[in-house]
């Protein structure tokens, strides 16, 4: 890497040009690499000179350190007063990039400086539409790959037919992860004909891709733009009978307008569409109409081959009301995932009621369904009353939780549901939670807090504080274990307006508060559970142990997060707070201020001590040596995987949690199975990992691409395949397998699967 | 017991918010930090109340931070300012990216390009670039002595790498820094920040 660092840095010297002589002698100690020209620059330049002088009929790609680059015409020459299309070709390296118009973030667009013939004019770029290029938390605009941007250059009326020369002198800013200026000077031997010149064998097909990929110019399509609360809002209607597009982008012309790494969020409006997205700066007041681009993931259907749209939508104050706004799918949702709001409704409220299973939410309810079992053989109306409060706890944090996460992500956070564990500080308050109310169950003290509700007769309104409170409980611990069937679900209803997202998000509670308010409705079933009694006690101390495994799991969640120290400094600040309890609970009949002051002031060192300082930075956690018998994961990066899909390798991304209990659960069944990790060694497979237990942009806008926002999600990318193909959040070895069968076999040994690091 | 549920929740609910990518526009507050120098002192923001603050973000690998240190463009406004006004340069570049640079080898290279700046504060884990929303190096910003931000972008209007294009390019920093010695509101309080991304991790 050291050495790419020189070459790169050489080539400021040397591809931004010999002008750079500001002073050299009191610098050269501090910067060595600053200086002189290395041979790996000075080569390719001598290359192309070279290259230049062989060809010179025509033009000659120039070669600089990270781009080649060629001038091209379409016509063998051009015609009196008309204008003719040229191009600026650009072939980056793998990972490097040139910009946009717009760059995004950072970054510079390219230019040109024409030298043409006497009389000629020519016209601005023609660009083609970007891609959006995320760089930690930033995105820029810009191309990889191969791009063309064209360009007309009109010859004068009375030009004279024969050969003339152009000459174009490029910049353009070339990034990886590094950024290096270059600078070519591009000369084009053409001509003036007379009569209509023949199109070029080669160039036709060329220009018509660049075409394709320039936004079109369209005359029925109407668009209008409004700015409120931080947010611009393009609202667009295609002529009759657009097809909804999987997904849209808007790519404003101006810089620093909007902010490029904010997720956009499309809905369908009547016959058009709205895309919401959030403005770098809510002030600007010069803007009279909004212009730019929208690029879908299709072509749309009455511009074939056309990806992208170019727009003008005067800024209105307001919209009129949506005639019926219906959402788009964030697209690509897979088979039976459900694409439409009732789907993502049934599909939320079936995850909801299966979410009561799950290990971290099972405790809590055994809890409150043992308080009913006391109120059972008393009154019904109170024991009805305790069950509609718990729900509306339920639902109540639900919304309070998913309206959180919608503001914080419209605030721009890149953030997924289940995302307050990827906070280690939250992953210790819980834990501390969970081991003082297992103490508790155990009889170690005695305290109105969450625990109360199924042991003490408190007031009938304490009852139902209680019961509000074992509903919050149950939802904060619910969210990290996404059920089947929720995954598509809470992926679509995130892309969607606020008050979607939240209906489906309602509907969620409702699934998971039906079964305890199914059974305080219905007290009848409870009835045939035994009287209260002694056994009650027994249950009680019992139910102590799933918490005390929840916190063994939540130990091992921040184990994951912040290291074994973090883990050792939590379980020493539990012991603490275990003192303090005792010392609460021991002297519970002692009138003593003292009692109040020993276990409070233990109690605080303790959290003080367990206190979390800071998480591991992403991608450390997951370099893990892959033991036998375990798929040889290698960590995921966007890059990564860009690199092996290119080199048309299969590959197998596990987004996965410490914090995701389904995850942790496929892994063990599905994935390290002997015929798995033999069927990705076989097939040549790689497999990669994106660890999302702490917060990581880049996993995010991932998964927003794959249409998801929970976890787990599995992708597989055969070769040559535009989309992954998503396998179902609960996995078996054999779906693993049989998906995996489908590519044929490669001809010579697999290419072996084994980490790099 | 309502107090101990209700510090509960707050914890809990304080524990929701996330790091996230904000923004310091002109007009608004900076935020306050922390951040240790090429010494391993500690400076803060707040050390600095009744003082003009200018914040570079900064990064010796990056072509356009060259640009304006290799014509000496940068250190000229150092030491013009630097009796006035509070010069603090940040880097936010991660440790694990090649452009990442110790705190020896940054004394060093300052050294040898005779800049000036008052401090230069080392922000690795880039908490306080996310803070203000830094993009770019070079990405400006003058801090006025009530502690609101009244500039935030480019240090030039020639969006360029090259060292040459510093002459004839109108300085933003320097008419907000001359605006303000003038008694009068900065004339352009915003603009677009040019140069590499910052390394963030």
């Amino acid at each position: 890497m050291k050495t790419t660092k020189y070459a790169v840095l050489g080539g400021m010297g040397g591809g931004a040009g010999e002008e750079l002589s500001t002073p050299r002698g009191p610098l050269r100690g501090g910067f060595p690499e600053f200086y002189g020209m290395s041979p790996t620059r000075l080569l390719p330049r001598l290359a192309a000179a070279a290259a230049f002088l062989a060809f010179a009929a025509q033009a000659a790609p120039v070669r600089t350190e990270r781009v080649e680059a060629e001038l091209h015409a379409e016509k063998a020459a051009a015609v009196a007063g008309k204008p003719a299309t040229v191009g600026l070709r650009l072939k980056h390296d793998e990972h490097w990039h040139t910009y946009w118009k717009n760059p995004g973030d950072s970054g510079l667009p390219t230019k040109i400086k024409w030298t043409l013939p006497e009389g000629w004019t020519a016209g601005a770029f023609q660009w083609p539409h970007p891609e959006r290029l995320p760089f930690g938390p930033l995105v820029n605009y810009g191309y990889s790959g191969e791009t063309m941007l064209l360009a007309e250059l009109t010859p004068p009326a009375n030009a004279k037919p024969g050969p003339v020369t152009i000459t174009g002198d490029a910049d353009w800013l070339v990034c990886s992860d590094v950024c290096i200026p270059e600078k070519a000077s591009l000369r084009l031997e053409f001509a003036v004909a007379e009569g209509d010149p023949a199109p070029r064998s080669g160039e036709t097909a060329r220009f018509a891709k660049a075409r394709a990929s320039v936004p079109a110019r369209t005359e029925g399509w109407k668009a209008e733009s409004t700015m409120a609360g931080g947010l611009l809002t393009v609202r667009f209607v295609p002529p009759e009978g657009a097809v909804a597009p999987g997904k849209a982008f808007f790519f404003p012309d101006r810089e620093s307008f909007i902010e490029p790494a904010a997720p956009q969020s499309l809905t369908r409006d009547g016959g058009g569409f709205r895309l919401a997205v959030k403005l770098a700066q809510p002030e600007l007041k010069d803007i009279g109409t909004v212009a730019g681009v929208i690029v879908t993931e299709g072509a749309w259907p009455d511009l074939p081959g056309r990806k992208a749209v170019e727009i003008a939508a005067p800024l209105v104050a307001s919209f009129p009301a949506p005639a019926a706004a219906l959402p788009v799918p964030d697209a690509p949702a897979p088979a039976g995932s459900g694409g439409s709001l009732a789907a993502a409704l049934a599909f939320a409220f079936l995850g909801g009621i299966l979410l009561n299973l799950m290990p971290c939410v099972f405790p809590v309810l055994g809890i409150k369904v043992m308080g009913f079992v006391k109120h059972a053989h008393g009154d019904s109306r109170a024991l009805w009353m305790q069950g509609v409060v718990f729900s509306a706890g339920v639902l109540v944090s639900f919304l309070v939780l998913a309206g959180l996460l919608l503001a914080l992500r419209a605030g721009g956070a890149q953030l997924g549901w289940g995302f307050q564990l990827q906070s280690p500080a939250f992953v210790t308050l819980l834990a501390a939670l969970f081991f003082l109310m297992a103490l508790n169950l155990f009889g170690v003290f005695e305290w109105g807090g969450f625990a109360q509700s199924m042991t003490s007769n408190v007031s009938a309104q304490g009852r139902y504080a209680d019961a509000f409170l074992a509903g919050v409980l149950a939802t904060l611990v619910a969210t990290p274990c996404t059920a089947p069937f929720m995954g598509a679900a809470v992926g679509f209803t995130l892309a969607q307006p606020a008050a979607i997202s939240l209906a489906v998000f309602a509907m969620l509670g409702v699934g998971m508060a039906l079964p305890v308010l199914a059974l305080s409705l219905f007290p009848g079933a409870l009835k045939r559970l035994p009287r209260p009694g002694p056994w009650m006690e027994t249950f009680k101390q019992v139910m102590a142990f799933p918490l005390f495994a929840t916190v063994v799991w939540l130990a091992w969640v921040l184990g994951a997060q912040a290291g074994n120290d973090a883990v050792m400094m939590l379980l020493a600040g539990l012991l603490l707070l275990a003192l303090a309890a005792w010392i609460y609970g021991r002297w519970a009949h002692s009138e003593s201020l003292l009692r109040f002051v020993f276990a409070g002031a233990i109690a605080a060192a303790g959290l003080w001590l367990a206190w979390p300082h800071g998480a591991l930075a992403p991608g450390t956690a997951q370099a893990s040596v892959p033991r036998a018998g375990e798929v040889p994961w290698q960590a995921w990066s966007p890059e990564k995987l860009a690199e092996l899909r290119a080199a048309g390798t299969p590959v197998f991304v596990d987004f996965t949690a410490a914090w995701c209990v389904t995850c942790q659960v496929n892994k063990r069944v599905a994935l390290n199975r002997e015929e798995v990790v033999k069927a990705f060694a076989d097939r040549g497979v790689v497999p990669l990992k994106a660890d999302w237990t702490n917060h990581d942009p880049r996993i995010t806008a991932a998964l927003a691409e794959l249409g998801r926002n929970a976890l787990p999600v599995y992708a597989f990318y055969a070769p040559g395949a535009a989309q992954p193909k998503l396998l179902p959040e609960v996995l078996t070895a054999s779906i693993v397998v049989d998906e995996l069968s489908r590519l044929p076999a490669p001809k010579q040994a697999a290419v072996p699967a084994t980490p790099k690091n | 017991m309502k107090t101990v549920r209700l510090v509960c929740a707050a914890a809990i609910a304080a524990a929701f918010v996330p790091a996230a990518f904000a923004n310091a526009p002109a007009g608004s507050a900076a935020p306050a930090f922390t951040l240790t120098d090429l010494a391993g002192k500690a400076v803060k923001l707040a050390d600095f109340k009744g003082k003009t603050v200018v914040l570079e973000w900064h990064n010796f690998g990056c072509p356009f931070v060259q640009k304006h240190y290799r014509s000496g463009n940068m250190q000229a406004l150092q030491k013009k300012y630097g009796g006035e006004v509070v010069w603090l340069a940040v880097n936010s570049t991660n440790a694990g990216h090649q452009d990442y640079m110790k705190p020896e080898a940054l004394t060093k290279t300052l050294t040898d390009f005779g800049a000036a700046p008052a401090k230069y504060l080392m922000d690795e884990p880039g908490a306080v670039g996310l803070a203000y929303g830094a993009k770019t190096t070079p990405h400006m910003y003058v801090i006025d002595g009530t502690g609101k931000v009244v500039y935030n972008g480019a240090i030039d209007d020639n969006r360029s790498a090259n060292p040459a294009d510093v002459k004839g390019a109108k300085n933003y920093v320097a008419v907000a820094l001359e605006d303000m010695k003038a008694g009068k509101p900065v004339s352009t309080p915003s603009t677009t920040p040019y140069g590499c991304t910052i390394k963030y991790k």
